[in-house]
């Protein structure tokens, strides 16, 4: 597996082999990662799964983005963004 | 004899270690493990071209060691892969999350070695973006070897702070300070306990002397009260010891104040062999004792499981002193950290502080819920309350509100974190197509090919 780029949100994000959605998304400077549906930013918080406060939305389901692995032309999206984000 | 493999939940050092003995008796072994790669906290591997983060050659020998002992044909690994739980019939659910799948197995036996879980204490803005665990930092860290940009403020207590801040040192990145609610340095008589254990002492040692040549603050005996999102960064507020308060603006905070056991919504462990999959526990998940005992215990359990398995009776092994050891160490550790003053209780912070944070419950919220005649117990909190209710099924809340609940009716029994949280499966969160396509013929193959 080598890296490449993902989608978030519609803007391209670029990530090493092995990194998870989440550790990109740090080193891309992003820290905000959406609102829970009580309206809350979200953020990567434990880093292990336990917490869900990192959710993200990848082909419509939400997964932890500091478990996902991140791979090249996924198309990642906030978890409160219903509709998937063309690139 | 039941010959279906021995399920291990957890790729971290209790996890492995039980695996291999297992193997070693001939058993044949499913290791599930959420990431995408074995290790656990202590051992997290870096993404490939990166490099591991130094630990010592205690802990090389460690990694080489239970990274040797589960290459073996016995031993099947299955990485991305989460424990749901088992049904009342023994059947196990797994969640393939390469595949999208729930499968069912029926194991022989269940070994959960899910490891810890930090606590934070509820402050002002502790949910804010920018604010992680320490340890959710120290993970990232050690996977990407990259620091997230700007300053990094560590506050909480006890020594992962010291050794995340020795390893930001290390890396050229020290943090802006260490805020330490403890005061480690007034307590010499109890830290002389920890010369029994020169292992994690030198460790700790050479944290220190790092965070000292760099010139890292390390406010002792403080407090972080709050943090604020301002346009120049997080405004966080400390009260030192004399209760003088101070602010200063970072970019990150890592809140640690400790860790307990990653216990919420596992199959309890069984007192005796039964028709059901056997359950023990093994590891930090068990008793919180640290890293070099997680692999101790994970032995201790895997022989131990093979044992019960054959019918056979259970050597007597040196685990059960080494463990009391670590204990001790352990004992020693929360005396030198203890708060140097008392914490405020969790029911008497501002109103607006959130506690649960998955459904934005505040102490407020709480407040209003157990006042009248009829307090509610721990179940109505979170039926009524909707606290510990949400996605991470209150891991990182129920215990306070417990606390808190305590605290507010001292004349009614004190609700336990099991009466909010449950335990039942799912023991995580998973998604509803991957459940209803999950293979329910209860007579499937227990290794479907």
């Amino acid at each position: 597996m080598t890296g490449g780029t993902f989608s978030w949100n519609g803007r391209d994000v670029a990530f090493r082999a092995g990194e998870s959605i989440g550790a990109a998304l740090a080193g891309a400077g992003v820290d905000a990662l959406g609102h829970d549906p009580a309206g809350r930013a979200t953020r990567w918080f434990c880093g292990i799964g336990a917490c869900q406060n990192c959710l993200v939305r990848v082909g419509g389901r939400l997964v932890e983005a500091c478990l996902t692995p991140a791979e090249d032309g996924l198309v990642v999206v906030s978890a409160d963004v219903a509709e998937e984000i063309d690139r | 004899m039941n010959r279906a493999p021995v399920l291990v939940v957890g790729g971290g050092p209790a996890g492995l270690a039980a695996a291999a003995r297992l193997a070693d008796a001939g058993r044949a072994v499913d290791l599930v493990e959420l990431r995408p790669a074995l290790g656990g906290a202590y051992h997290r591997r870096p993404i490939p071209g990166v490099a591991p983060w130094p630990i010592g050659r205690a802990g090389e020998a460690r990694w080489t060691r239970l990274a040797a002992g589960i290459e073996r044909p016995e031993i099947r690994v299955r990485l991305r892969t989460g424990f749901l739980g088992v049904d009342g019939a023994g059947f196990t659910l797994l969640d393939d999350r390469t595949t999208g799948r729930v499968e069912t197995m029926r194991p022989a036996a269940i070994v959960i070695a899910t490891g810890a879980v930090e606590m934070v204490r509820p402050r002002s803005g502790w949910e804010l973006p920018g604010v992680t665990t320490a340890g959710g930092l120290q993970v990232m860290m050690k996977e990407t070897g990259r620091i997230p940009e700007g300053r990094i403020l560590l506050a909480g207590s006890g020594p992962l702070l010291v050794a995340l801040a020795g390893q930001m040192v290390a890396a050229g990145r020290p943090p802006a300070a260490i805020v330490e609610t403890g005061d480690p340095f007034a307590h010499p008589i109890a830290g002389l306990g920890l010369l029994a254990h020169p292992g994690p002492l030198l460790e700790a040692a050479g944290h220190m002397a790092r965070i000292f040549a760099a010139r890292v603050p390390w406010r002792r005996a403080t407090t972080l009260e709050a943090i604020e999102p301002t346009d120049a960064g997080l405004a966080v507020t400390l009260v030192d010891r004399r209760g003088a308060r101070e602010r200063i603006v970072v970019d990150r905070v890592a809140l640690h104040d400790g860790i307990r056991s990653n216990d919420h919504g596992f199959p309890e462990a069984s007192p005796t062999a039964s028709a059901l999959p056997f359950v023990a526990w093994a590891g930090d998940c068990r008793e919180v004792l640290g890293v070099a005992a997680a692999e101790i215990d994970g032995a201790r359990i895997g022989e131990e499981i093979a044992a019960r398995l054959a019918g056979a009776p259970i050597a007597t092994t040196s685990a059960i002193r080494r463990l009391a050891a670590a204990r001790q160490a352990q004992d020693v550790l929360a005396r030198v950290f203890a708060p140097a003053r008392p914490p405020t209780p969790i029911e008497r912070l501002p109103r607006e502080t959130i506690l649960c944070r998955c459904e934005g419950r505040t102490v407020g919220d709480l407040v209003d819920l157990l006042e009248g005649a009829d307090a509610p117990g721990g179940r109505e909190i979170k039926l009524s309350g909707r606290f510990s209710m949400g996605a991470c099924q209150g891991r990182f809340c129920a215990h306070w509100v417990a606390e808190a609940a305590a605290g507010l009716r001292p004349d009614a029994p004190p609700p336990t974190p099991h009466d909010l949280t449950g335990r039942r499966w799912p023991s995580r969160p998973v998604s509803i197509a991957a459940l209803v396509a999950s293979n329910s013929s209860p007579d499937e193959p227990t290794r479907p090919t």
